[in-house]
Formats: C-alpha cells, sequence, structure tokens
C-alpha cells in the first residue's frame, strides 16, 4: 500500500535515529525545556523524529497501559504529546481556562494572543506567521502601487493575495487554536480545527484552479494579451515570496502525504497553497516570456497548464481532509482487518454478536469508535470480555473505543 | 407491552417528523422489550432506522422540491438578464447575470449535498452521508465569501478604470431587478410562513418556546415512575416538551396534538432556524446575501445618478453592504463549524444530562461523555457509565438509553457499562 510504502522509505532512511528520539522524547516528558528545542512539531531535519517517535509512543503505550481500566483517558491519546511547562502555563493563560466555564473565549482573546505566537509558538508556526507578514507586506505595497498607478491588474492582483493571506492566517489561527485541551464543549479538543483549515485552503486552491480556468477560457476567447507584461515584476516579487514559504514547509511540497498527525495536513495545505501561488506567478512569467516570442495563444496554454497542475495537487488532500470530515472510516485501517478483529471477537465463546462496528477519525492517527456486542446470558462479569475487545481494537489503532454489551 | 402511537400523525405532519407518543407501562419486561431494539440485526447498520429516514426522506424531498423552483426561477431571470446585457452591449447587466450564475452554482450544491445525503451507509460510511449537507453549506457560504470579494474588486475596479459615464442610473435598474429577483427567491425557500401553519396556538407552546430560548435546560423535575406518558418528541429540533404535569396528560396531548397538526410550534428565531434543511437555510442566506447586496448597489446607482462626480460613494456602499453580508453567514458558519469540530451540540445541555444519569441509584459515575452531532439535528451520545458492583448491567443500561432517549431525543447512543 502507498501509505506503507512510504513509512517504510522514511524509516529505512534514517534507523539509526529511531533509539534517540525516544529517549529525547521521554526526557522532554519530565524535564521542562524552552520551547526552542524541537519537541517534535517542527518540519526540517525533525519531522522523521515525528515518524518514528509516532509509532514508537503507540507501541509503549499499548504496552503500558490497558490493566485496570480497559481504554486510555481521554487525555492521553498517543498524540497528545505534552507540551513544556512555560509553554502550558502560558496557553492557559492564553486561552483562560477554567474547568467550570463553559463559555467559549471570545474574539478579543483570540486576537490578543495572536501577539504571543511569537513567544510560544514552535518552529512552523514561526515560520508561517512569517510568511503571512511578508505576504501582507507585499500585497499592501501592490494595493497602493495599484491604485495610485491605476492599474487594474495589480489591484485584482493585491486581492487575490490578501485572500490567500488570510487562508494563512486561519491557518496559522488553527496551529494556535489546537493546542487547547478538550473542555466541556468541545470534548474531542481543538485537533480538528487543523483539518478544517487544511480543507479551506484545497477548497480555495480549487477555486483559484477553477478561476484560472475561466480566465484562460476568457484569454482564448478575447485576445487581450497586453496586461500580462505590466505584472512581471510583481509576478516575479510573487514568485520569491512563495518560493521562500515552499522553502520554509519543505519536508510538506508533495502530492500524496501520509499523515501521522493533525498538524500534517495543515503544513501540508499551507505548503500546497504557496506552491500553487508560486506556480501560478511562474505560469504569468512563462506565458509573457512566451507572449514576447511571439507564441500565439500563449497565456491560454499556460493559464490552463498552472490551473491543471493545481487541480492534480490539490485534489488528494481535499479528498482526504474531506474524507476525514465526512466521518469516513479510516483509511489507515483497511477493512480486512477490521472483519478480521470482528471475526476474532465473535470467535469468542462468550459473545453471541458484533453490529454496528463504527469508527471515524477525528484527526489523522486518532481513531474513534464504537460497539455493540451482544453477550451471550449468563455471563455476569463482562470485563474480560471488554479488555479482549478494547485491546484488540487497540492494536488496530483504535484509540478511544466505546462498547456497548447487552445480555442476551 | 410499549406501546408507540404514532402512525395516525404521519399523514397531516407530512412536513416534519411525526411525533411519538410513547406509553410504556412499568414492568421490566416492558423495558427488555423496548430495548430490543437497541442492536441491530446486520453488522454494518444503516444510521438510521425505517421511521427517521422515511421522515427524512419526505423532509428531503420537500426541500429538494423548494430548490428545484429556486434554479428554474433563477435559471429563467439570468437568461432573460444576458439577453438584455448582450442587446445592450451593458458590461454591469452581464455583470449581474454572472451573479446569478454564482447562484445557480450555490443551488446545485444545495441540491447535491440534498440528495447525497439520502445514499444509504456504506461499510466505508458507516454513519450514512448526512455529513455531505454540512460540507456542501460550508462550500456554499465560501463561493458567498468570494463573491463578496470579487464585487468589491470589482467595485474598486470601477472607481480606478472610472470612465465618467453616467453609470447611475444603469446600476439603479439593474440591481433594483436583481433585488425583486432575490426577493421572490426568498419567499420560495424561506420559512413557510402562508401555509395554514400559523403560530403556537395555546400557551402550553409559549412556555414551553421560552423554556428552549437558546440552550436546552430542561426543568425536569421529577422521575416518572407513576406516570408513565412522557414527553411528545417532536423531532423538528432537537428540543422537545417536558409534560411533566401528572394531572391533564390525556387532554393535554390532544391538545398539543391537535395544536401540532397546523404549526411548526416556533416562536424564536433560534428554532425557526433550525426547522428547516441546512442546506435550504444555505441558499436562503444566498439569496438574502445577494438581495443586500443589490440593495447596496441600487443605493450607490441611486446616489451616482443623482451626483455623477460622487463615485467613491459606488465603492463605500459596496464595502458596507458586503461586510452586512459577510456578518450574516456567521451565525451559519458557527453552527457548521460546532457540528465539524463534533462539540456537544447547543441544544443539548451535557451537564443536565450528566446529573440526571447519576441521580440514578445504581450510576455511580459518568465518565467520556461525548455527544456530537452528525448533522443539524441528528445526534450521537457515547458515554462510560460506572455502576455499583451488584447492580444489574443489563437493567441500568435499558434504563439509562431509555432515559436519554426520552429526554434528550438522542437516538443512536452506546454506552460502555463498567462496573466500580
Amino acid at each position: 500500500m502507498e501509505n506503507s510504502k512510504a513509512s517504510d522509505q522514511k524509516d529505512s532512511r534514517f534507523p539509526y535515529r529511531k533509539a534517540t528520539p525516544f529517549h529525547y522524547h521521554k526526557l522532554d516528558a519530565e524535564s521542562p525545556r524552552s520551547s526552542n528545542n524541537e519537541i517534535g512539531f517542527s518540519p526540517g531535519s525533525d519531522r522523521r523524529f515525528a515518524f518514528s517517535r509516532q509509532t514508537l509512543f503507540h507501541q509503549s503505550s499499548v504496552a503500558s497501559g490497558d490493566s485496570v481500566t480497559p481504554m486510555l483517558s481521554r487525555t492521553s491519546s498517543s498524540i497528545d504529546i505534552p507540551l513544556n511547562k512555560r509553554g502550558w502555563s502560558e496557553e492557559t493563560f492564553l486561552w483562560g481556562e477554567e474547568e467550570g466555564s463553559d463559555e467559549k473565549p471570545s474574539i478579543f482573546t483570540h486576537l490578543l494572543s495572536g501577539f504571543r505566537i511569537l513567544r510560544s509558538g514552535n518552529r512552523p508556526m514561526r515560520r508561517l506567521l512569517l510568511l503571512i507578514f511578508l505576504n501582507v507586506a507585499y500585497s499592501t505595497v501592490e494595493l497602493c502601487l495599484g491604485l495610485l498607478l491605476g492599474r487594474v491588474g495589480l489591484v485584482s492582483d493585491a486581492i487575490n493575495l490578501t485572500f490567500g493571506c488570510g487562508l494563512l492566517t486561519f491557518s496559522l489561527f488553527a496551529m494556535a487554536a489546537s493546542r487547547k485541551k478538550p473542555d466541556r464543549i468541545y470534548t474531542y479538543g481543538y485537533k480538528r480545527l487543523e483539518v478544517l483549515s487544511a480543507f479551506t485552503n484545497a477548497l480555495f486552491l480549487l477555486f483559484m484552479s477553477f478561476s484560472l480556468a475561466v480566465e484562460a477560457l476568457h484569454a482564448f476567447i478575447q485576445d487581450e494579451s497586453e496586461h500580462k507584461h505590466y505584472l512581471i515584476v510583481s509576478a516575479v516579487t510573487n514568485l520569491l515570496v512563495n518560493l521562500i514559504g515552499v522553502w520554509f514547509f519543505r519536508n510538506y511540497a508533495r502530492i500524496n502525504l501520509v499523515y501521522r498527525k493533525a498538524e500534517d495536513m495543515n503544513y501540508h495545505s499551507v505548503c500546497l497553497h504557496v506552491l500553487a501561488d508560486s506556480i501560478r506567478s511562474a505560469g504569468l512569467i512563462l506565458a509573457s516570456w512566451l507572449l514576447s516570442l511571439g507564441v500565439k495563444n500563449a497565456e491560454v496554454l499556460c493559464l490552463g497548464l498552472v490551473s491543471v497542475t493545481v487541480y492534480i495537487l490539490v485534489m488528494p488532500l481535499f479528498r482526504t481532509t474531506g474524507g476525514i470530515l465526512l466521518q469516513m472510516s479510516p483509511p489507515s485501517i483497511p477493512s480486512s482487518a477490521l472483519s478480521k478483529s470482528m471475526r476474532q471477537v465473535m470467535s469468542r465463546e462468550d459473545v453471541s454478536e458484533v453490529s454496528q462496528a463504527r469508527l471515524w477519525e477525528l484527526v489523522p492517527g486518532h481513531v474513534i469508535g464504537s460497539l455493540s456486542l451482544q453477550v451471550k446470558k449468563g455471563i455476569d462479569d463482562d470485563r474480560p470480555v471488554l479488555q479482549y475487545v478494547h485491546g484488540l481494537y487497540h492494536d488496530l489503532g483504535v484509540q478511544d473505543l466505546t462498547v456497548q454489551t447487552d445480555y442476551a | 407491552m410499549a406501546v408507540i402511537v404514532s402512525s395516525n400523525m404521519e399523514p397531516q405532519n407530512s412536513k416534519y417528523h411525526g411525533h411519538r407518543i410513547e406509553v410504556s407501562a412499568d414492568m421490566p419486561a416492558v423495558e427488555k422489550g423496548y430495548g430490543g431494539n437497541k442492536v441491530c440485526r446486520e453488522v454494518a447498520c444503516g444510521f438510521s432506522d425505517a421511521k427517521a429516514s422515511s421522515q427524512d426522506a419526505k423532509e428531503r424531498s420537500a426541500s429538494m422540491r423548494k430548490l428545484w423552483i429556486a434554479v428554474v426561477m433563477c435559471i429563467i431571470f439570468m437568461s432573460v438578464e444576458v439577453a438584455g446585457g448582450i442587446k445592450a452591449n451593458s458590461l454591469a447587466i452581464l455583470t449581474d447575470a454572472a451573479h446569478l450564475l454564482s447562484d445557480v452554482a450555490a443551488f446545485a450544491i444545495s441540491l447535491f449535498s440534498l440528495w447525497a445525503s439520502g445514499w444509504e451507509a456504506t461499510p466505508r460510511q458507516s454513519y450514512g452521508f448526512f455529513r455531505i449537507e454540512i460540507l456542501g453549506t460550508l462550500v456554499s457560504i465560501q463561493i458567498i465569501w468570494l463573491l463578496t470579494g470579487i464585487l468589491g474588486y470589482e467595485a474598486i475596479a470601477r472607481l480606478i478604470s472610472g470612465t465618467g459615464e453616467v453609470k447611475g442610473l444603469l446600476m439603479f435598474v439593474v440591481s433594483a431587478f436583481g433585488l425583486v429577483v432575490n426577493v421572490i427567491m426568498a419567499f420560495v425557500l424561506g420559512p413557510d410562513h402562508s401555509h395554514g401553519r400559523g403560530h403556537g396556538h395555546g400557551h402550553d407552546h409559549g412556555h414551553s418556546g421560552q423554556d428552549h430560548g437558546k440552550g436546552a435546560h430542561r426543568d425536569h423535575d421529577h422521575e416518572e415512575t407513576g406516570h408513565n406518558i412522557h414527553s411528545q418528541t417532536v423531532n423538528i429540533d432537537i428540543h422537545h416538551h417536558d409534560e411533566g404535569h401528572s394531572k391533564q396528560h390525556m387532554e393535554h396531548h390532544h391538545i398539543l396534538r391537535e395544536a401540532d397538526l397546523s404549526q411548526p410550534l416556533i416562536d424564536s428565531s433560534v428554532r425557526e432556524n433550525t426547522e428547516r434543511n441546512i442546506n435550504v437555510q444555505g441558499a436562503y442566506l444566498h439569496v438574502i446575501g445577494d438581495s443586500i447586496q443589490s440593495v447596496g448597489v441600487m443605493i450607490g446607482g441611486a446616489i451616482i445618478w443623482y451626483k455623477p462626480q460622487w463615485k467613491f460613494i459606488d465603492l463605500i456602499c459596496t464595502l458596507i453592504f458586503s461586510v452586512i453580508v459577510l456578518y450574516t453567514t456567521i451565525r451559519m458558519l458557527r453552527n457548521i463549524l460546532e457540528v465539524l469540530m463534533e462539540s456537544t451540540p447547543r441544544e443539548i445541555d451535557a451537564r443536565q444530562l450528566e446529573k440526571g444519569l447519576c441521580e440514578m441509584e445504581e450510576v455511580v459515575a459518568i465518565h467520556e461523555l461525548h455527544i456530537w452531532a452528525i448533522t443539524v439535528g441528528k445526534v450521537l451520545l457515547a458515554c462510560h457509565v460506572k455502576i455499583k458492583l451488584d447492580a444489574d448491567a443489563d437493567m441500568v443500561l435499558d434504563k439509562v438509553v431509555d432515559y436519554i432517549r426520552r429526554e434528550y431525543n438522542i437516538s443512536h447512543v452506546t454506552i460502555q457499562i463498567e462496573r466500580e
């Protein structure tokens, strides 16, 4: 399967690193460190840590737990790698977490806490903030120039960029907000925000590809080819800014990616966003160059090419995020494994029927499910059955399982 | 025996989920009998039982009919505008026609989501396809935002490349036409005031209407042991009435039954909003946004017509009204976000539920309570219940499931019973 192949590649390339990150992380859990150390969310060379650490963590939690209570408690799922103590207290200060309060933090607390991202954020967040600043600066300059000089093309480009910036800000906000602990209303926590932001990014990119196709059609129908020349400088600058962004998130510059954690999706979507933007600028540059060479219908070709490329880039991300949001069965757990587990449960002598097995993914890596068992009459203590079922499904990767036993 | 009296209500209440009057006698065997349909027989059971799905289908077809009417009207008006625009060679009219085209796209998305949400659940999609509604509405709201941005950009472009001709009158006329079209469609898609379903009859609905202003704080004063006629569940929105009045059960039900026939029991706008399908609501929001924009452009056009040198008024008007449109989408966006984030739905008070469950004698503690919605009307619950060592697990399970179904109308409940 493609997923396992990709992960094998990653793991086999750095087999020697497997031991060290595990101990590294164990130390982290005990002693606080400054947030400048890569605790695990940052891309760069550390991302491969994230892969191996994830699988190791998974195994360790399976080995240790499950003796008394059949399931892990809500807060110790395998993706909740705890932050350092300093960031923790700052976070509770940031978000105002009290135990008994039900109300959501207002927009203002969010805005204020946005300024603290520089201090408490991890590396991708800071990079993203830098990227957003660059984009905002560039688009304001472009907007002012366009208004002053009266060039509509510049203004439209600036507004396009502003949309993109807004989306990147939402991604940043999702990164920051998803670290909150689950509370009364959001009983599963806030990690879904990352998936949502990835979905929104993918949607925006699809819109962009669609609008590029419309523009290509427009250019095909009408023959206005001059205005591209004005935009060379802006296209080049745009390309440079976006290439910086691609460089920041270069680990996620793939089309089909294995998502191990929630943040993977978000980073992937940001990377695809800047990548698509840079492809668009490159396409514009190419189109004007071809036009200057005298190639007919150059921008139709280039725009069409860019549109198709962006579509191909974005579609897998869109599908995966859409699948998660649609409560689809986790694609990481093949249905053969699921049916095998069900058969194993049913083969136990005290179980007469298994039904209503429903699984869904909260975020990549965190699967939640519910199951209904019919236990034969006369069995009073269902604890061994429960433990067995929980252990079995935990091996499959289902962290939170709720099993309802009915006595037939 | 557990008696479910509902069949004679169906034909009249074709628009909504009917209501069930559950009369369950107080015998342990009864609980078993009712609890018998907790577990469905197949391995990958469909998400909704037959009754709910038939009501779903009815509501869905009604919503689809509305949307089809709106789409057809939109297409007719759009072709009229395109023809007129080509003939008059005016860019403004063609732009408005493109706007209507985007309306058609939004309606098409809503129609598709409505149709898709009726698909049968598959093993891959074990919860059915109900979420498609939510995603479809999200996409159409994004389209609204995109269009607002495009309109803003166009206003700026108009300002920059001001060709100086008097466009005020044309803008005014075109946007007035667009406004009329949008208002007509708003009537088609909006809440049904005029179909003989007036407002709440009787004070019973009045006081329960106040009960459910926003959240659902149920006034659950006593645990019925003697009188077992419980709530009358109206499945339109998640709330329900708790008629704990032990005296006039029969008359009470009778009055409510008659009243239910003829009106949707709403007074507050929150309930009105959750009554219609979320896709229809999204389309309605789209149309309302368009009419607000048209009003803005009309005002701008009128001002420019009156004073042609104040061209920047056009931009200001567009921007102000764009902000208003965005503001109207915020509430629906918040609902969508809450569903997508698997949060506890607003109508259900988790604390009350927990308290009510803990009040049962055998229950020691509740933990890992998760209540989430798959779409705006359908709620699921999963929790772990710790019971005393000597309690009968099956009976407790039945009681808990029954309580949740009765009081909170959550039908998809998974309870894991653990002993202390």
